[in-house]
């Protein structure tokens, strides 16, 4: 890593209290990824991915630690401000797609765009681009449900693109879909990471998007298996 | 057969009905609590009504008066004597006594029992008063209950004696006039200025004079005595009983003086008569038809009139009193159970919502579940036990309200809401769950998904269709056949089986409209979209977004549009007839106040109007001579009219400053008009049969008939369906000179004014008779359900948006969530989540009233509302649009309010716990 990591996860702690049984799910995670990197998380399920991608993201407040995207304190933001950093540094890509039913593929990746203010011709220019990055210029007035699984995600992926973020995260993408589609989306992902200059962190079981990331991050019990091992504030190695 | 056999019964897993059942305890209460408040509804209104409809015959009874009592005739035995001459009987009270005997006998158990004891009257025919200015006329009668006349304190001579102190004696035909013995009331000795030992003189038509003496003057013991309201002129001097200005008195007869009486007339003249009058109290709704069939029958077997035989011929209009007041009570229950429909309409699809939101809450669990190995008949069991349980429980927790708020209880209209609630919940749940398990996803072949959503398209319209149809179905048959049961001795007053289409009607077309509505709100929805989309505001597209993804939802636009609807349905009903009853009053009195002066004052009554003109707040007075059943005739027939003779410029006058229609005919009668024959004169005619230029005459005693010939038709006065309008002056240049008899006053100090007059006069208010008609059994009930019903159903509709918005909150939170992934802020969350609740709330505010609004135009007609307000015909519906404004109001107010209580509520969920619950 020569330059500056775009993401520092530092010593992050998170509880769950369920009655009377609290569940640790992060205990102390540190790593950084460097920019433009593709990293997969990796364990099984409970060992606390979701919750350290949603950590990092913004969408949930860690109990100790802290997380900086692209310079920025994610732990810090008011909601406002966590508003503004998925608007322009990180977007996300669900397992179950989340595009809006009514609106056609194209319109649905200028939402970011049209959240964002840009320009309907800027809009449109983007959308093109998007969807033609995506395999689906030829779908762009269908809507989500007259498209396969694998197309929607393919939306869904253009969709977490059009505002140029620093950071993509996709919660096991391919969960929903077959080996085959879900291999083509994790190859998109891996080309829109290279050609949009994206940095991905990406959960999954799928021992090809393994084989496709740049660094495998192990997490067990909620901490980094490394970490397990004795190595709390250490990177984890790469993968390759 | 052995698959049967093989089949076991479903076994519930009950730690996890417990587990569901403590989960779920707010929708499953709520659940219950609607049950419970529809139960208590449904359940009082069917008693309180038959309680009301008992009510409404005793009043109608009471309002008949001597109409509703039984009369029977029976003529008399011959008094021919030996020698030609006619035999004095002088036990002739005891073959009276015999002859009421004889006809309670033929009265029958029941309708004896609701007839107070009857009284024997024998009564002359009317005699003329000779001698005085006015005209008088004069009749003996003699009164016998069980237990004797009615009781008198003699205060001057003594009671009527015998005129000869023979028992028997035979009289020659063609005699002096035989002596009879009559008393006077202490009134009629003063008003004709006579004594004891004075000689009425009294005279037969052209006949000689008869000979009736004073025996003594008497004070009744009790005048409110039955007894004498068969012959008030016993009493008091009854003014214009035997036609325009004349005052009728009556001399009562003694036991010992009847046999002179008989003597004293032809043989033929004295008629003997038995009185039933009903007694109110003893007259209850359900067996009016036996008792209205046993008048008839009794009225079937007299014998003919014409044929001299002592054979009972009977008379009554109790039947048609019965008759009238049971078409009444099936009207207003007809009215009822429309209301109640519309109630249970809404109240069932309500419990359908709630079923629907149980479900949605429940889906995981119930898949878990599936997915553990619970069978699909095991879980429906588990489900429809625990809905059983609820809407039996919370059923007869209402009922049990109802039965101690009201003197009965009826389960019958419970069923509906009992069934939904016991049945939507397992069945949309089952449905859920075995939907989730086929595993049945959306087809990736392009004309496999069309044909899926073709045959979606297909199945609601068939859906729409059945519900149009049936809606059409019952608007015909409600306006072809009307709501009243088809009369027949067997009828209970029971919602019967042909009832229950025209019933629905209103319902039905509530559910027609909401449907249609359903349909049209998502094409209004994409076409805001598509704006949206052209412009460049996110939350406006994010918005219409959500609001086209959930336009299609069946349920919530059903419950707003049908609650708001038949809300304002009730609502006009309710105004309709509050407005009718309020012309009613102003028809029946004519003005704000009426004084309907006594024959003893009559003279002083112009000066009376002067000073009630005087008094303050009074703004016109105008004064007339009303006579009921006076004798017109025209070429072919004699009509019995209200004669109304009065001032035609200030009547005019009058009627302008009240609601009452305006009478520019009235003009006519003060016209100059050479060509007319006779006095002009204005004419309604129930029967429209006397256009203009018919010719009439007005008949008088002991003078010429005066001629009249109709210009117009006459406004109607007091309600009567019959009337004669004539200008004071015309009648007076004619020879009849006017006695004014009623003063009608309007102005906010009418009431006042006439209250102290100081003369001897009956005051009728408008305020009074509005205020008798409001508090009439039916009437009272009808408005009192409207009310209620309009106030249940708005509540209906409020808790049908808060549920739907609880039903669609998951989901809604959910896409607002990923939007927030997007980059929207919280604050612009809120109006996306308004953008979503607002269309279908906006559609029920506006197109609910407006719906209900329609129907009542269309359906009040057959509703037959007249029945109730006593207005001749079917009132126009009265659309209260400031209570309409707040149903919508109110509807609105809630949906602005839903979003930030959601969304204060949604504050502490933590987005990712949003997004990992919709994975």
């Amino acid at each position: 890593m020569s330059s500056a990591p775009l993401l520092r996860v530092r010593g992050v702690h998170r509880r769950f209290r369920t009655g009377p049984t609290v569940v640790h799910a992060l205990r102390g995670v540190s790593f950084d990824v460097a920019a433009g990197s593709m990293v997969a998380l990796v364990g099984r399920s409970g060992s606390g991915k979701t919750t350290l991608l949603n950590t990092i993201g913004g969408l949930d407040r860690p109990d100790a630690g802290s997380v900086h995207v692209d310079g920025t304190d994610v732990t810090a933001l008011d909601e406002d401000g966590l508003s503004r950093l998925r608007r322009e540094k990180v977007s996300y890509v669900f397992q179950s797609f989340g595009l809006i039913p009514v609106l056609s593929a194209a319109e649905n990746v200028a939402a970011p765009l049209r959240l964002a203010r840009v320009a309907p011709a800027e809009r449109e220019r983007r959308v093109e681009l998007l969807l033609e990055l995506v395999g689906l210029a030829d779908h762009a007035r269908q809507r989500p449900a007259e498209l396969s699984g694998g197309q929607q995600q393919r939306v869904a992926i253009a969709r977490a693109l059009a505002a140029s973020p620093r950071l993509l995260i996709a919660d096991e993408p391919t969960g929903q879909l077959d080996a085959e589609t879900g291999l083509s989306v994790m190859a998109l992902l891996r080309g829109v990471v290279e050609s949009e200059g994206v940095t991905a962190l990406v959960s999954t079981h799928d021992p090809v998007m393994m084989a496709l990331a740049d660094r495998v991050i192990h997490i067990q019990d909620g901490q980094l298996a490394e970490e397990a091992a004795g190595q709390p504030d250490e990177p984890v190695p790469d993968a390759r | 057969m052995n698959r049967w056999l093989a089949r076991r019964w479903p076994a519930p897993h009950w730690p996890s009905v417990r587990g569901r059942g403590r989960t779920d305890v707010g929708p499953l209460l709520l659940t219950a609590a609607v049950i419970a408040g529809v139960a208590l509804l449904a359940g009082a209104a069917p008693a309180l009504l038959r309680a009301a409809a008992d009510n409404a015959v005793h009043d109608a009874v009471r309002r008949a008066g001597h109409a509703s009592n039984v009369l029977v005739h029976a003529n008399w035995e011959r008094d021919d004597g030996p020698t030609g001459g006619r035999v004095r009987l002088p036990r002739l009270a005891d073959d009276v006594d015999d002859f009421r005997a004889r006809a309670t006998y033929l009265l029958g158990p029941d309708l004896d029992a609701a007839l107070l004891p009857p009284i024997a009257v024998v009564d002359s025919p009317i005699l003329s008063i000779t001698g005085g200015s006015v005209p008088r006329t004069f009749q003996v009668a003699y009164l016998a209950g069980d237990l004797g006349g009615p009781d008198v304190t003699w205060i001057a001579g003594s009671a009527p004696g015998p005129a000869v102190p023979e028992r028997s004696i035979e009289i020659p035909s063609n005699g002096p006039p035989w002596p009879v013995q009559v008393g006077l009331s202490e009134a009629e000795a003063a008003a004709l200025d006579l004594g004891p030992g004075d000689r009425i003189p009294v005279r037969d038509g052209q006949g000689p004079d008869k000979d009736v003496h004073i025996s003594g003057i008497y004070r009744p013991v009790d005048s409110a005595d039955p007894a004498w309201r068969l012959i008030p002129a016993l009493l008091h001097p009854v003014p214009g009983a035997d036609g325009v200005g004349t005052t009728r008195f009556a001399g009562l007869l003694s036991r010992e003086s009847l046999p002179d009486a008989r003597l004293a007339f032809d043989e033929d003249q004295l008629r003997r008569t038995v009185q039933f009058a009903p007694e109110p109290e003893a007259l209850a709704w359900n067996a009016t038809a036996r008792l209205a069939s046993q008048v008839v029958k009794l009225k079937a077997a007299s014998g003919p009139s014409s044929v001299r035989d002592q054979s009972l011929k009977w008379e009554s209009q109790l039947d048609t009193v019965l008759r009238d007041a049971r078409t009444q009570i099936s009207a207003a229950s007809a009215q009822a159970a429309v209301l109640l429909t519309g109630v249970l309409t809404v109240t069932v699809l309500v419990l359908l919502l709630t079923a629907d939101l149980l479900v949605r809450r429940r889906t995981p669990a119930l898949n878990a579940a599936r997915q553990r190995g619970a069978a699909l008949p095991d879980l429906g069991a588990e489900l429809i036990i625990e809905s059983t349980v609820v809407s039996l429980s919370a059923a007869a927790v209402g009922l049990a309200l109802a039965r101690a708020a009201a003197p009965g209880v009826s389960w019958t209209w419970t069923v509906p809401a009992v069934l939904a609630g016991a049945l939507a919940g397992p069945a949309f749940g089952t449905l859920a769950v075995a939907r989730a398990s086929r595993d049945q996803r959306q087809p990736a072949n392009p004309a496999a998904r069309r044909w899926t959503l073709a045959t979606g398209k297909l199945r609601r319209a068939a859906v729409d269709a059945a519900v149009l149809v049936a809606a059409v179905a019952a608007f015909v048959t409600l306006h072809q056949r009307g709501l009243l049961p088809v009369a027949s001795d067997g009828d209970t007053g029971e919602l019967t089986g042909d009832l229950v289409l025209p019933v629905s009607a209103v319902a039905l077309g509530v559910l027609a409209g909401a449907l249609a509505l359903l349909r049209l709100l998502p094409v209004g929805v994409r076409f805001a979209l598509r704006q949206a989309l052209r412009s460049r505001r996110p939350l406006a597209v994010f918005g219409a977004a959500r609001a086209a993804a959930t336009a299609g939802r069946v349920l919530p636009l059903l419950v707003l549009v049908s609650a708001t609807a038949l809300a304002s349905f009730a609502l006009v009903v309710g105004a309709t007839v509050a407005r009718g009853l309020t012309d009613s009053a102003w028809s029946t009195v004519g003005a704000d106040a009426r004084l309907d002066v006594g024959a003893d004052v009559e003279a002083a009554t112009p000066a009376l109007a002067e000073r009630i003109a005087a008094a303050p707040g009074v703004g016109q007075v105008v004064v007339a001579q009303v006579t009921d059943s006076a004798r017109v005739f025209t070429e072919s027939t004699l009509l019995t009219p209200r004669l109304v003779i009065v001032d035609a410029a200030a009547f005019q006058r009058l009627l302008a400053t009240t609601p009452l229609p305006d009478a520019p005919a009235l003009g006519r009668l003060t016209t100059p008009n050479p060509d007319l024959v006779g006095v002009p004169a204005l004419v309604r005619s129930s029967d429209g049969n006397l256009p203009t230029g018919t010719r009439l005459q007005l008949t008088r005693d002991g003078a010429p008939a005066i001629r009249l010939t109709a210009v117009g038709t006459a406004p109607s006065v007091g309600g009567a369906a019959d009337v004669v309008i004539v200008d004071a002056a015309a009648l007076a240049d004619a020879g009849l000179p006017v006695v004014p008899n009623t003063v009608w006053v309007t102005g906010p100090g009418a009431a006042r004014a006439v209250s102290s007059s100081g003369v001897a006069a009956d005051v009728v208010l408008r305020a009074d008779v509005l205020q008798a008609q409001r508090v009439a059994p039916l009437t009272a009930g009808l408005l009192r359900l409207a009310w209620t019903a309009a106030a249940v159903l708005l509540a209906l509709g409020l808790l049908g948006l808060t549920l739907a918005a609880a039903a669609g909150a998951s989901e809604r939170w959910q896409t607002l969530t990923r939007l927030r992934t997007l980059g929207l802020r919280p604050r612009d969350a809120r109006w996306v989540a308004a953008g979503e609740l607002l269309p279908p709330v906006v559609v029920a505010a506006v197109g609910g009233p407006l719906l209900g609004a329609l129907l009542a135009r269309l359906m009040l007609g057959p509703l037959e509302l007249r029945l109730l307000t006593g207005q001749a015909a079917d009132p126009a519906a009265v659309l209260p649009w400031w209570l309409l404004g707040v149903v919508s109001a109110a509807l609105l107010t809630a949906a602005v309010a839903v979003v930030p209580v959601e969304s204060a509520l949604r504050r502490r969920d933590r987005l990712s716990e949003v997004l990992r619950a919709g994975e």
